[in-house]
């Protein structure tokens, strides 16, 4: 059963990659701008994620990379 | 219990309960929250790009403002208002050597207010909420430093902080790492991360129900996966698991258990799961970009939530961003939650916290950005207000008794950050 | 565990192969040893048209650079430095810019002038033919237009054996 998870897990970026266009490194321009970007205001979504946290349930749930320009 | 004899004893509650409200209570915020530091230890000094190299310095501070409760949710001789937080934020971040980047975060705050102490049946049965006495003020400072180190198609990262407050302190860590796939279109992201807390609620000798002290420990990991999906659009979908254990009641809060008040006692273990994916959208002809996020939420203490956000990044003039945002929350009730209790539970679970029950919240948000070049440097200022309303109401299930404690707040934002 | 076929050795070989090319992604058009594509583009400046060939007899640093990648933006001056710690008839700088929206480039080149050309690009046509695998990318061609190394993105850091490697180019004469 893990092994199953684990494979799958991996097979993922596999299937995911599969299926889209690849953007070429040249290509990243729209990606690049910052209102692209996951969390556009680092310190906004710390302080969100704070209240959040604080006045309900839940659990925040970021963490992932990626994305962007791709530089480097 | 005659009719006669059941006004009798609300009465009794409200006198005892207008007799505690009285008494000047201080609180902290970390006792409101459920740990002090959103998923401790996690590192990332410079969200998805830590790319650049130049020094960074932000700033941003915010009034968070709770409305007065309604007179008919509030207990007699209960305070009606609630909380205010002023927030400053400062992070610092910069280049070290060619493929290494340092961050540190600081977060100062001022607290002061009343808050939902326990809840009791008011007059006509239906639930109402006893508040503490406001507080004068409390303060909590937060401090994380991070680091960042850059290879060609990987990134490792490390993290640590402590967190302090007259009564609570908390020290955490974290350790994150980030894969390159696929000409750099699919991202692998992973990371664990600690918190140690340590509570020492205040005023123990005049609330003999308050622990003197208590510990908890938080552990938490993530996977995270996102997808270049085409030139203008991205997406990701991330799986983060927490753990808590140790004293996860809130040492502040009671519960009427058959007439008496109980100290809040929850489980001392808590499986927690978030599933958050978010996708990203840019409109060149309307000069605009989309966000859209996704989150579910299950933990064993039966609770399922939704979470969704809408944002429009709108860009004017060059210089200008205006980015109106809304936001959607749902929640189920943890199993051993009740306002109060007509007979006692065999666990011996308790608690009233609006935090654990079922209910709704909507909330909009409008924020203006504008950015410049001033003495060779890069600016961004920026603004926003936000109104966050919840309800048993505008819950996705039903719920029958909301918890008269449900918050509602606005939050005013100003910003700056520099580049140099 | 005997009689399971999922999770057997075979699948978890493709798994990992099929992982193993997406990270190591497809050979790369222009190698080491390999001599340079030519290629002839319009200047971004609006000049005479900007052709590898007319750099030939010289040492060549052939930067791919975008106004949107920030550690390019960084290369720009520090690369204007090091071209002008040579004669100019024994090494050149061309750069390609990449940039879809000119404007943006030429309004960076405004504010940090650079004495080297860019050509400009916005079709990617030259950064496929070279087979760029990150921004910025670039190649150092010698006298006879043999690519002798690839560098991969730009820190700071870089300038130093950078250097190192056109002083030895340059002392190298043409064959």
């Amino acid at each position: 059963m893990l092994r199953l998870a684990a494979s799958l897990l991996l097979a993922l970026p596999v299937l995911a990659a599969s299926g889209c266009a690849s953007v070429k490194p040249w290509e990243r321009d729209v990606l690049a701008r910052s209102d692209m970007a996951w969390e556009p205001d680092p310190l906004e979504a710390k302080r969100n994620t704070h209240i959040h946290y604080s006045k309900e349930a839940s659990l925040p749930g970021g963490g992932a990379g990626g994305g962007g320009c791709g530089c480097n | 219990m005659t009719a006669a004899a059941r006004r009798h004893r609300r009465k009794a509650r409200s006198r005892a309960a207008r007799r505690l409200a009285q008494r000047r209570q201080r609180e902290s915020l970390a006792a409101l929250t459920a740990g002090a530091l959103a998923l401790p230890g996690l590192a990332g000094p410079a969200g998805a790009e830590g790319v650049s190299d130049r020094i960074g310095a932000d700033y941003n501070f915010s009034r968070y403002s709770e409305h007065k409760l309604p007179s008919s949710k509030v207990a007699v001789g209960s305070e009606r208002g609630r909380y205010d937080i002023d927030m400053h934020q400062f992070r610092f971040a910069m280049p070290i050597a060619d493929r290494f980047d340092v961050g540190l975060d600081v977060v100062h705050e001022t607290m002061s207010g009343a808050s939902p102490w326990y809840v009791i049946p008011g007059d006509d049965g239906k639930p109402v909420q006893v508040m503490t006495g406001a507080t004068i003020d409390d303060k909590r400072t937060d401090l994380l430093l991070e680091g960042k180190y850059y290879m060609d198609r990987a990134q490792a990262s490390a993290s640590g902080g402590v967190s302090f407050e007259k009564d609570y302190f908390a020290i955490n860590g974290g350790l994150g790492g980030q894969l390159e796939l696929n000409e750099k279109n699919t991202t692998l992201s992973s990371g664990l991360g600690v918190s140690i807390d340590s509570i020492d609620p205040v005023d123990t000798a005049e609330y003999p129900l308050r622990p003197d002290h208590e510990k908890k420990q938080t552990y938490s990991a993530f996977l995270g996966l996102s997808q270049v999906l085409r030139r203008n659009a991205a997406m990701q979908s991330t799986l983060t698991y927490q753990l808590g254990h140790g004293y996860l009641s809130d040492p502040y809060k009671q519960a009427l258990v058959v007439g008496e008040p109980l100290a809040d006692s929850r489980p001392d273990l808590r499986h927690q799961l978030a599933w958050l994916s978010r996708y990203r959208h840019h409109f060149s002809s309307m000069n605009a970009s989309f966000h859209a996020d996704y989150q579910f939420y299950w933990d064993d203490w039966n609770i399922t939530a939704h979470t969704f956000e809408l944002a429009w990044y709108q860009n004017l003039f060059e210089a200008f961003r205006l980015i109106p945002s809304v936001r959607y929350y749902s929640q189920g009730k943890a199993d051993f939650y009740a306002a109060y209790y007509d007979q006692a539970r065999a666990d011996g679970l308790y608690s009233s916290d609006y935090r654990l029950s079922p209910y709704g919240a909507i909330s909009w948000r409008i924020k203006a950005e504008t950015r410049f070049t001033t003495w060779q440097l890069d600016w961004l200022a920026s603004f926003s207000w936000e109104r966050y309303l919840s309800s048993g109401s505008y819950a996705m299930q039903k719920v029958s008794t909301p918890n008269p404690g449900l918050v509602n707040f606005d939050l005013f934002s100003v910003g700056l950050t520099t580049r140099f | 565990m005997s009689g399971r076929r999922f999770g057997s050795r075979r699948g978890a070989a493709a798994l990992v192969l099929a992982i193993g090319l997406f990270v190591g992604g497809a050979a790369p058009a222009a190698d080491v040893g390999q001599t340079a594509p030519e290629f002839k583009a319009l200047a971004l400046d609006g000049g005479k048209s900007i052709s590898l060939a007319a750099y030939r007899g010289k040492v060549v640093y052939l930067d791919f650079w975008a106004s949107w990648c920030p550690p390019c933006l960084t290369s720009l001056p520090l690369l204007e430095k090091l071209r002008k710690e040579f004669p100019s008839d024994q090494f050149q700088i061309l750069a390609v810019n990449v940039d879809q929206d000119t404007d943006k480039a030429r309004k960076f080149l405004e504010r940090t002038r650079v004495g080297y050309p860019s050509a400009t690009d916005p079709k990617g046509r030259i950064p496929e033919t070279y087979g760029i695998e990150t921004m910025p990318t670039s190649f150092l061609i010698d006298r006879n237009g043999v690519i002798r190394y690839v560098h991969h993105g730009f820190r700071k850091g870089d300038v130093g054996p950078l250097r190192e490697r056109i002083k030895e180019l340059v002392a190298a004469r043409k064959k």
